[in-house]
């Protein structure tokens, strides 16, 4: 070949190299942070049978590859998924994740009667309040929760490290609340975390403060005027466009406006009601004008369902179960049967839900521990639930419920990649989360943190002695600890007799009753004292008696459970209790 | 013969009270018995005399036969009644049970609520209600506003769903208020908060003057409006429907009661005297406890009067009560009848009724009128209820003794044939409630925390300083 063609023949070779070179170097650049594959572990897709040993690819914020053999590109930052298991990210299905409180009421103003009474009678002031809206704080329909939330903060942080990839969030008061947005709880800008935006028309049952509506009656009025003045608005503002002459102009009204879809049934709307008279009341408002009606909370839904059913109305349950919060108190009034219905009934309400057939997702309904929601739905499984339906309420359940099923709630190529991954099932007590995908990328988890007594502080064998002034009994106590409850029994001198009431604070408080029989008459001791390693001592009360004291001593500290990162051996562990009540004790052989 | 009967009853009773404990509100309920025979008691039948020795016969849920020596199916649940009495079912004009709400105190003109929105089927003094023979009740808007909420007429069907309470076919109501309540006279106004107006009767009576002009205007603003469609016109924009207007154009055309909350004798006529002016009837006046001064005007309008025995002196409005009310209207022409408006009294209305036979020499007749027919005229339901005749439904209690007096206590009462209240099912339900409180007691979610807050001392449910009428609480509520 001629030199001069060679030479010219070079530039663009040379051109072509660099250019491709460069554009390697991008793309090594690019997918350095983005591609991600999660390999050996067992993968829970939702969508299809159990992967018991597979690999997930991510790419670009979404899931690549999903199976057995999916091949592991080599660009991608790979997690070792031995012993890990990979769900889709959970979603909370109620929340107000995002939307800062608002702001404390201003200081009264001189003149006007302060304390807390007259604070109370202040119109609610509220940082959501539009300047020019027709309508008072807690009924300005227009409100989206898009328009309010702020990425980041420590709810979120909160909710993420338990497992939540997204929630359903809305503003906390009012009666027409809002309009609530579904996010992704990651991202610098709240454009980022958005997901759907608006989902539904939220609608709360309690009366303003200060001012009209003030009583439930009125609320109800309320919604019902302005579902009316929204249709009128509607045909007014339709007549008027079609010929303005001779009419006068419809005033504008960005709230009725808002409700037209809500009208309309195009936009669902979300009805806050827990108690069986709650339900029937929205689901008759709903009825009432042809809503589309989602409950949220549902606590005595279960009693409606087959209403729930045949309207096919889907229930946001709570899993904030109640549980008691006051002491122990022999002088109080018992607490009402129906409390006491409701809190035992409570675990149960999934279960019913599902064998009835009612659509429903699992929110977080408040809940301050954010642990206690997947610890929760594990109760309900124990309650009759089934595993796949608590899965499925927490995943692509909820995900159809807010119409974004083709694009969240299960592992499938092309969805979103939000996903949680356990050491452990998901809902085995002593799993943990270990790692969180949100849009593709890996989140910071905060550590666990050990709150309330040591796990063994209570738990195992005691040799107690129990002076009552009549020379020493000798007994054996033998605990178990759930968290601060204490379950055991006791034999010896004084019978031999399960404990009640028994609990231990994170100084080594303990507490817990017996029945007694002294002198052939039953009645009941109350031991009250305090754990110091492997020694108790305390007071023991007996009604009717003078007090006594008591000692203890364990023989050993039983062995602290397994930190949860690695499963225990299986010849150790025993478990005990009924269905409902599984506690495992780990024992030294 | 008589021991296989009441060894019958008791089983189907145990049967029932058992399948009822646990019956959440979805499970099939046990089916009733078709019929049920009462025999051998004392009818109080309030319109036909009384009968001694005589059989009441029950059939799908009404009154079949009234006789002596009546046959029933072989299946029927038969009730040796000897020794007892029946009467109709009470009939409590004026309560406040069941409801989540009472009052929207925020407006003067609250008509666009309803207490039918707030409903409490589960209110354990409806309960109570059925141990003290009541079947029905009106339940009214409080006496916080000058017209106040849409009203709902229930029979207390405890156990049953919502939607079966409501009494089929009564005529709707509205609660009006004059006199203090309305015009605030005894709460206290905290410093910086706007009193609402009005303030005084004359502001009450220009309220309610108001609501109705607007009313008037309102209807003829949509008679236009359904005229204009009717010709065809073009560019028609609808007028506002006003949910708190609609219901005083029912009044204005006779398709809702009025029932007005009272005490002076000025005010009561001065409602009569707008009522007349726009062309409407009060249906009846509520406590109106001067209303002996006006009985004649009272009569002659043709209002009904429910009122208290002998509640006086609460309040201003109040001093001028006396026991003879109920006997100085009955006689000059009024439909009087004896209300509750309180749990705690509508468990003994009978003896509230007895009170009028002490002062005022009313008949044993007209006395039990106070609480059965009576009531049922004042709400319109008297085709249904309110006494003991062949067709009418079987709402009534088997009394241990004659109801108007202070021992007697009510045994079993029913509504439309199905019995919701018996005495030996409840006393043999107890234990069995016990055994489950126990048993509740022990399950996790119940016991006590570590550290748990104290127990909080019980809160009154309502105030007992002055019956009528009252809103949660003494502090002014804008």
């Amino acid at each position: 070949m001629p030199r001069v063609q060679l030479r010219l023949l070079a530039v663009p070779v040379v051109l072509l190299l660099v250019v491709t070179s460069s554009i390697l170097f991008v793309e090594a650049q690019r997918s350095g942070t983005d591609t991600y594959a999660i390999t050996n572990a067992r993968i829970v897709t939702v969508s299809g049978p159990v992967i018991e040993r597979g690999t997930v690819v991510i790419r670009d914020g979404l899931i690549a590859a999903v199976g057995a053999d999916a091949a592991v590109p080599a660009d991608a930052r790979v997690i070792d998924g031995n012993g890990l298991t990979i769900y889709p990210g959970l979603i909370d299905a109620n929340t107000s994740l995002g939307i800062p409180e608002p702001s404390p009421s201003p200081s009264p103003a001189a003149g006007q009667g302060g304390g807390f009474v007259a604070a109370l009678l202040r119109p609610a002031t509220s940082s959501t309040t539009t300047s020019n809206s027709t309508q008072p704080a807690g009924l300005q329909a227009e409100t989206l929760a898009e328009d309010l939330i702020k990425p980041g903060g420590d709810p979120i942080e909160a909710e993420r490290s338990a497992g939540i990839t997204t929630a359903l969030t809305a503003p906390r008061t009012g009666i027409w609340i809002g309009q609530s947005a579904l996010i992704n709880l990651a991202g610098d800008t709240p454009q980022q975390m958005i997901v759907r935006s608006p989902v539904a028309m939220h609608v709360g049952f309690t009366p303003l403060r200060g001012g009209y509506p003030g009583s439930l009656m009125g609320v109800f009025a309320t919604l019902r005027q302005m579902m009316l003045d929204a249709a009128r608005y509607r045909e007014a503002q339709r007549v008027y466009e079609q010929s303005p002459r001779g009419l006068r102009r419809p005033s504008p009204d960005r709230s009725l406006e808002a409700l037209l879809p809500v009208i309309e049934g195009r936009m669902p709307v979300v009805m806050y009601a827990d108690r069986e008279r709650d339900v029937q009341r929205a689901l008759d408002l709903a009825q009432e004008f042809k809503l589309k009606v989602i409950i949220a909370g549902g606590s005595e839904s279960w009693k409606l369902a087959d209403r729930l059913q045949k309207e096919n109305v889907p229930v946001l349950l709570s899993l904030n179960f109640p549980r008691r919060t006051t002491a122990a108190m022999p002088e109080a009034d018992p607490e009402p049967l129906r409390v006491l219905r409701e809190r035992v009934a409570a675990p149960k309400t999934a279960g019913k839900l599902a064998n009835a057939k009612v659509r429903f997702a699992f929110q977080s309904g408040g809940m301050t521990t954010i642990t206690d929601l997947v610890a929760n739905a594990a109760k309900a499984i124990e309650n009759g639930l089934s595993k796949d339906d608590a899965l499925r309420a927490f995943t692509i359940g909820s995900a159809e419920i807010f119409g974004v099923a083709d694009r969240l709630g299960s592992i499938e190529t092309g969805k979103i990649a939000n996903l949680t991954l356990t050491r452990g099932d998901l809902f085995d007590r002593n799993s943990r989360v270990t790692h969180v995908f949100i849009d593709g990328r890996p989140v910071d988890l905060r550590p666990v943190t050990a709150t309330g007594p040591g796990a063994n502080m209570a738990a195992g064998s005691w040799t107690l002695t129990v002076d009552l002034g009549q020379g020493e009994l000798a007994n054996t106590l033998t605990l178990q600890q759930e968290g601060e409850r204490l379950r055991g029994s006791m034999q010896g001198a004084l019978g031999s007799v399960d404990i009640a009431n028994g609990s231990v604070g994170p100084a080594g408080e303990i507490r817990f009753t017996v029945p007694v029989t002294l002198e052939g008459q039953t009645t009941e001791a109350t031991f009250t004292g305090t754990i110091t390693g492997n020694e108790m001592k305390g007071a023991v009360n007996i009604t009717g008696r003078a007090p006594g004291s008591f000692t203890g001593r364990r023989a050993s500290a039983p062995a602290p459970p397994a930190p949860s990162g690695t499963p225990a051996p299986p010849g150790n562990i025993s478990v005990s209790g009924s269905a409902t009540n599984l506690i495992f004790t780990f024992e030294r052989d | 013969m008589k021991r296989t009967a009441t060894a019958r009853i008791l089983l189907l009773t145990v049967v029932w009270c058992t399948s009822w404990i646990n019956v959440p509100a979805q499970q099939p309920r046990p089916a009733e018995p078709n019929e049920t025979l009462i025999r051998n008691a004392t009818l109080l039948t309030i319109t036909h005399g009384t009968l001694e020795n005589s059989d009441i016969l029950i059939r799908r849920g009404k009154i079949a036969a009234i006789g002596k020596g009546l046959k029933a199916a072989a299946d029927a649940r038969v009730i040796d009644a000897g020794g007892k009495f029946v009467m109709p079912g009470i009939i409590d004009c004026h309560s406040h049970s069941m409801l989540d709400a009472i009052n929207e105190g925020s407006l003067s003109v609250t008509s666009m609520v309803r207490t039918r929105d707030v409903l409490n089927p589960n209110d354990v003094d409806l309960y109570r209600a059925l141990a003290g023979g009541v079947t029905s009740l009106n339940l009214l808007h409080g006496s916080a506003n000058a017209i106040g909420g849409l009203n709902t007429v229930v029979k207390i069907k405890y156990g049953h769903p919502i939607d079966e309470f409501i009494f089929p076919g009564a005529m709707p109501g509205i609660k009006f208020a004059l006199g203090e309540n309305p015009k605030r006279s005894n709460s206290t106004v905290l410093p910086g908060v706007t009193r609402r107006y009005p303030g005084t009767r004359m502001g009450v009576e220009e309220v309610i003057r108001d609501a109705f002009t607007r009313a008037r205007d309102y209807k003829k603003t949509w008679d236009e409006y359904r005229a204009a469609v009717a010709r065809r016109d073009k560019n028609l924009i609808p007028p506002r429907r006003d949910l708190q207007l609609e219901p005083l154009v029912e009044v204005l055309e006779g398709k809702r009661y009025v029932h007005a909350h009272c005490y002076r004798a000025d005010e009561i006529l001065m409602l009569i005297n707008i009522a007349d002016e726009f062309g409407f009837k009060v249906k009846t006046f509520q406590h109106v406890l001067e209303g002996y001064k006006v009985a004649k005007e009272i009569a002659r309008h043709g209002a009904g009067a429910s009122i208290f025995a002998d509640n006086w002196a609460y309040k201003i409005e109040a001093y001028d009560a006396i026991p003879y009310n109920a006997a100085i209207m009955t006689r000059a022409g009024v439909v009087v009848s004896m209300n509750s408006d309180s749990d705690e009294r509508a468990r003994r209305l009978n003896i509230e009724a007895a009170k009028a036979m002490r002062y005022g020499d009313l008949t044993e007749e007209q006395a039990l009128k106070l609480v059965t027919i009576n009531p049922a005229i004042q709400l319109g339901i008297q085709d249904r209820v309110g006494s003991l005749e062949v067709g009418k439904d079987a709402d009534l209690a088997i009394w241990n003794g004659h109801p108007l007096s202070v021992y007697s206590r009510v045994d079993t009462t029913f509504i439309d044939g199905e019995i919701f209240f018996d005495r030996q099912q409840d006393l043999a339900q107890r234990a069995d409630l016990l055994k489950e409180r126990a048993q509740l007691e022990q399950a996790e979610p119940n016991r006590p925390p570590a550290r748990g807050v104290s127990p909080q001392a019980p809160r009154g449910r309502r105030p007992s300083h002055a019956d009528d009428d009252l809103w949660e609480g003494d502090i002014y509520q804008p």
